[in-house]
């Protein structure tokens, strides 16, 4: 798909890179970009975090961000350009998770888009985040089911009635 | 028909390989598979709760499965607890 690239970073080898982000998205003709950055925090509900164990079952998470991106470019335009990347593993606190990017001709586009992404990424693709406490516990986070839909391709959905940060 | 299902998320915390075989009749479909890995947790998970086998999803590598769809022969099929990226 033209104007858009997908990937899973395994951090044991490569680490999710913003600035590759805004170098993909760029183009002589864009004015707009617009880019979501995902940190691990130090802290979720009260408890302290010490990292985050990232699993992603790599096939289709690769076809539904290409989905997202579809989706993204019928709604803003064929000529917006889209990057996504999560990352897979451990992380430490302020390693960088996720990044979204899009680039547009002008802002409105760009912050449309973004958020659009990172709303398909976090909801409706095939990632699990596994939290580590302080006190040496571990739980997989709460996270959206993704047979509660009636849609029947992957990409954006409604998440179910659970919080999110 | 013998099938093997690839396990992520919580799931991982029930196989040490993530990986679970079950015999099931041939021509089954999707809601045979579900009921056939619900009874698998509960006969040999410990700490298995029905209600997450309920809000996960079956797939390909290319998409979801739904629970009326044939299961697809010769492709590996993964459950997918509820999801969470970001």
């Amino acid at each position: 798909m033209d104007g858009f690239r997908g990937v899973v970073v395994d951090v044991a080898h490569d680490r999710v890179d913003p600035a590759t982000a805004l170098e993909f998205v760029s183009d002589p003709g864009f004015g707009g970009f617009a880019m979501f950055v995902g940190r691990v925090r130090d802290l979720n509900q009260g408890r302290v975090v010490t990292g985050v164990s990232y699993d992603i079952f790599d096939e289709l998470a690769l076809v539904t961000f290409e989905e997202i991106a579809r989706r993204a470019q019928v709604q803003f335009g064929p000529r917006v350009r889209i990057y996504v990347a999560h990352a897979k593993g451990r992380l430490n606190v302020g390693d960088v998770a996720v990044v979204v990017a899009a680039g547009t001709p002008h802002r409105g586009e760009a912050f449309g888009a973004c958020r659009q992404l990172i709303e398909g990424v976090k909801h409706g693709s095939p990632i699990w985040k596994q939290e580590h406490y302080q006190d040496g516990s571990s739980e997989w986070s709460e996270g959206c089911s993704l047979c509660e839909t009636q849609h029947e391709d992957v990409g954006v959905r409604p998440h179910a009635g659970h919080a999110h940060g | 028909m013998k099938i093997e299902v690839s396990l992520f998320g919580a799931f991982r915390d029930f196989e040490p390989d993530a990986l679970v075989a079950l015999e099931i009749p041939a021509a089954s479909r999707v809601s045979d598979l579900r009921r056939a890995l619900s009874a698998h947790g509960s006969a040999h998970w410990v700490g298995f709760k029905q209600g997450l086998m309920e809000r996960s999803a079956f797939a390909s590598a290319t998409c979801i499965l739904r629970d009326h769809e044939p299961l697809p022969e010769g492709e590996r099929i993964v459950v997918l607890p509820p999801v969470g990226g970001g």
